[in-house]
C-alpha cells in the first residue's frame, strides 16, 4: 500500500450531492488551496435532494431553487465542476481516476461521495416503466408529471420518502394507496407513539393505508394491476412509486479493492481502507455501526470530517444524528437512536397531534422524536450531546423549560 | 412573541436616529427573540431582535435558505439556529456559519436606551450611532 504524500495537491470528489459539496466547502474553509475537482454523473449544478419528495413534486420548487451552491461559488472557491462526467474507476495506487469516456485524470486523494441508488421493487413486473423510484431531479420530474388530480397512485414503502410522496400525491388530488408490510413503519427510528401518530395521519388525510407486501405488478389495458402478498383483490393503479430504501453505490470502491460491507467502511476522518481514499454521505458506513446514516445532516458532517481527515487534522466527535421529514403540513424531527432507549416518556398532548417522545437510558436522554415541536428537539439534541443527567419528569413537565436543563 | 406596534411607524423615523422602541429591557428573555413585523419596522421585511446573554442583536427574520422565522430559532453563543434546517447565523454579522445557508441575512442596529430596546431598521449593526 502506498503511503500518502505529505500534503494533498489534487483532490477528486466523486459524486455531487450534499456530502460532496460539503467536502469541497470544508476543504477550502480549512485552507486547502490545491486542485479540487468535483465529478458529477448528473448534468447541471449540484442540488439538494430533500426538496425532491416535497416542494419539487408539489411543483413549488424548480431546479434553480434547490441548488446547493450558486454557480459563482464554484469559481470563487476554485472547485472545478465536471458535470455529466461519470467516474468509471478509481486507481488509488497509481493516483488517478478513469472516466466513463476513457479520460484519465490525476488525483492524489479521492473522496467517494457516490451516494446510493433506490432499491428496485423486487417482484415480477417491478421494472415496469410505470413503477417510479425517487432519487434524482429527473426522477422527480418524471413522477411529478404522473401525479395528476384523480390519478390512482400506489406508494410502496411508508418510511420517509414513501410517506412524503404519498402526502404530496394526496395533496395534489391523487387517489393514493400506501402499502407497507410493517403495521407501524418508522417505529424503530422514532418510537411507537410518534410512528403511530404519523401513520394514522395518512388515513385521516384520505390515503388508503394497506399493511401488506407487494407480490407482483402487471400491466393491463387500464394501467397497472398490483397484487399484494396474502391480500384479497389486486389493486388497480396508474402509477406506482417504490420508496423502499437505497443500496449504497459501492461499485467503484469494490473495484478499487476497498473494504466494503453495506457501504464503504470508514473510520474517523472518513478514512477508508486505502490511505488516499475517503468516503462520505450515503455510501459510507462508519466502522462498528450496523447502519449507514442516510440523512441530510450526516452527509454534511461527513464532508466536514473528510476535509479534516484529508488534511490530517483531528476530527471532533459527531453529535447525536438528526433528521427531519415533512408530510401533511406537519414536521417530524428526530435525534439520537431511539432503539437504544430503555424507557420512553412523552411531552405535550398526543391528542393535539403535536408532541414529543423522549428516549432515556438510565438517567440520560439518548433520543427524541417530535411532531411539530421542533424546539423540543433543539433542546434534546444539546441535552444529549452534553450528557446532562435528568429525570423523566424534567422532560414531561411542560412547566420546565428544557433550556434550563442545559444550565445544570 | 410579536410586537403589536408602538404607535410610531418606522418610516420617517429611521432616518432621524431615534429608532423604534420595540420592547422594554426584560421583555425579551435571554435566549428568546422578538419578531418585529414589517408594519412596525417599516422596513418591508420582518426583523428579529435577539437576546443572547445580555446583548441584543437584530437580523432579517426570514432565513436566507428556507421560509422560516429566525425569531423561532435556537439562540446560543452568539448564533441563531434556524428552526427549519438548522442553518446557523452569527448574530453580530448575519453571516451563515454552516450549511444549508450560504447567504448572509441582513443585520440591523439595536441599542439599549432608557431601559428600552430600540431598533434601527435598515441601518446595519456595524453603523455607528449618529
Amino acid at each position: 500500500m502506498s503511503s500518502p504524500p505529505s500534503s494533498p495537491r489534487r483532490i477528486a470528489v466523486v459524486g455531487a450531492g450534499l456530502a460532496a459539496v460539503s467536502t469541497c466547502d470544508a476543504l477550502r474553509a480549512q485552507g486547502y488551496d490545491g486542485e479540487l475537482v468535483l465529478y458529477s454523473a448528473e448534468r447541471g449544478l449540484p442540488y439538494d435532494r430533500p426538496p425532491l419528495s416535497k416542494d419539487v413534486l408539489l411543483g413549488k420548487s424548480r431546479r434553480a431553487d434547490i441548488m446547493l451552491r450558486p454557480e459563482q461559488w464554484y469559481a470563487d472557491q476554485r472547485v472545478q465542476l465536471r458535470a455529466g462526467a461519470r467516474v468509471a474507476a478509481i486507481r488509488p495506487h497509481s493516483g488517478g481516476l478513469e472516466l466513463a469516456d476513457g479520460t484519465v485524470a490525476a488525483a492524489d486523494r479521492v473522496v467517494l461521495a457516490t451516494g446510493g441508488t433506490p432499491r428496485p421493487l423486487p417482484v415480477p413486473g417491478g421494472d415496469d416503466p410505470a413503477v417510479h423510484l425517487l432519487r434524482t431531479w429527473e426522477d422527480a420530474e418524471r413522477l411529478r408529471e404522473r401525479l395528476l388530480p384523480g390519478a390512482r397512485v400506489i406508494v410502496v414503502g411508508a418510511g420517509l420518502i414513501g410517506a412524503e410522496t404519498a402526502a404530496v400525491a394526496v395533496a395534489l388530488g391523487c387517489r393514493v394507496t400506501l402499502v407497507d408490510p410493517v403495521p407501524v413503519p418508522l417505529a424503530a427510528a422514532v418510537g411507537g407513539d410518534i410512528a403511530g401518530a404519523l401513520h394514522r395521519r395518512h388515513t385521516a388525510e384520505g390515503i388508503e393505508v394497506v399493511t401488506a407486501g407487494v407480490g407482483s405488478v402487471e400491466r393491463h389495458p387500464g394501467g397497472l394491476l398490483v397484487r399484494l402478498a396474502g391480500h384479497g383483490d389486486p389493486l388497480a393503479a396508474d402509477t406506482l412509486v417504490a420508496g423502499i430504501g437505497i443500496r449504497p453505490a459501492t461499485e467503484t470502491a469494490e473495484t478499487a479493492g476497498l473494504r466494503v460491507g453495506n457501504g464503504v467502511v470508514v473510520h474517523p476522518g472518513q478514512r477508508t481502507s486505502h490511505p488516499n481514499v475517503f468516503a462520505v454521505g450515503d455510501v459510507a458506513r462508519p466502522d462498528g455501526h450496523r447502519v449507514r446514516h442516510e440523512h441530510w445532516e450526516a452527509a454534511q458532517r461527513d464532508g466536514e470530517a473528510a476535509a479534516l481527515g484529508i488534511l490530517g487534522r483531528p476530527v471532533p466527535a459527531a453529535g447525536a444524528p438528526w433528521f427531519w421529514s415533512d408530510r401533511h403540513g406537519s414536521r417530524l424531527e428526530a435525534v439520537g437512536t431511539m432503539a437504544d432507549a430503555d424507557r420512553t416518556v412523552l411531552r405535550g398532548d398526543p391528542a393535539t397531534g403535536a408532541f414529543t417522545a423522549f428516549g432515556l437510558r438510565g438517567d440520560h436522554l439518548i433520543a427524541a422524536a417530535t411532531i411539530d415541536r421542533a424546539r423540543d428537539i433543539k433542546a434534546a439534541r444539546r441535552i444529549i450531546d452534553r450528557g446532562v443527567p435528568l429525570s423523566p419528569t424534567d422532560l414531561t413537565d411542560e412547566h420546565t423549560d428544557l433550556r434550563t436543563l442545559l444550565n445544570r | 412573541m410579536t410586537t403589536t406596534g408602538t404607535g410610531i411607524t418606522g418610516t420617517g423615523i429611521t432616518g432621524t436616529g431615534i429608532g423604534i422602541r420595540v420592547a422594554a429591557v426584560g421583555d425579551i428573555e435571554d435566549g428568546e427573540a422578538l419578531r418585529v413585523p414589517p408594519e412596525t419596522s417599516g422596513h418591508g421585511d420582518a426583523i428579529a431582535v435577539f437576546h443572547d446573554g445580555g446583548a441584543y442583536y437584530a437580523l432579517d427574520d426570514i432565513c436566507s435558505h428556507g421560509q422560516a422565522s429566525l425569531s423561532e430559532g435556537w439562540i446560543e453563543d452568539g448564533e441563531v439556529e434556524c428552526p427549519l434546517h438548522s442553518a446557523r447565523f452569527c448574530l453580530k454579522s448575519g453571516e451563515p456559519q454552516c450549511m444549508p445557508a450560504t447567504l448572509a441575512v441582513r443585520t440591523h442596529r439595536v441599542e439599549v436606551r432608557d431601559d428600552a430596546i430600540w431598533l434601527h431598521p435598515g441601518r446595519t449593526a456595524a453603523e455607528a450611532a449618529e
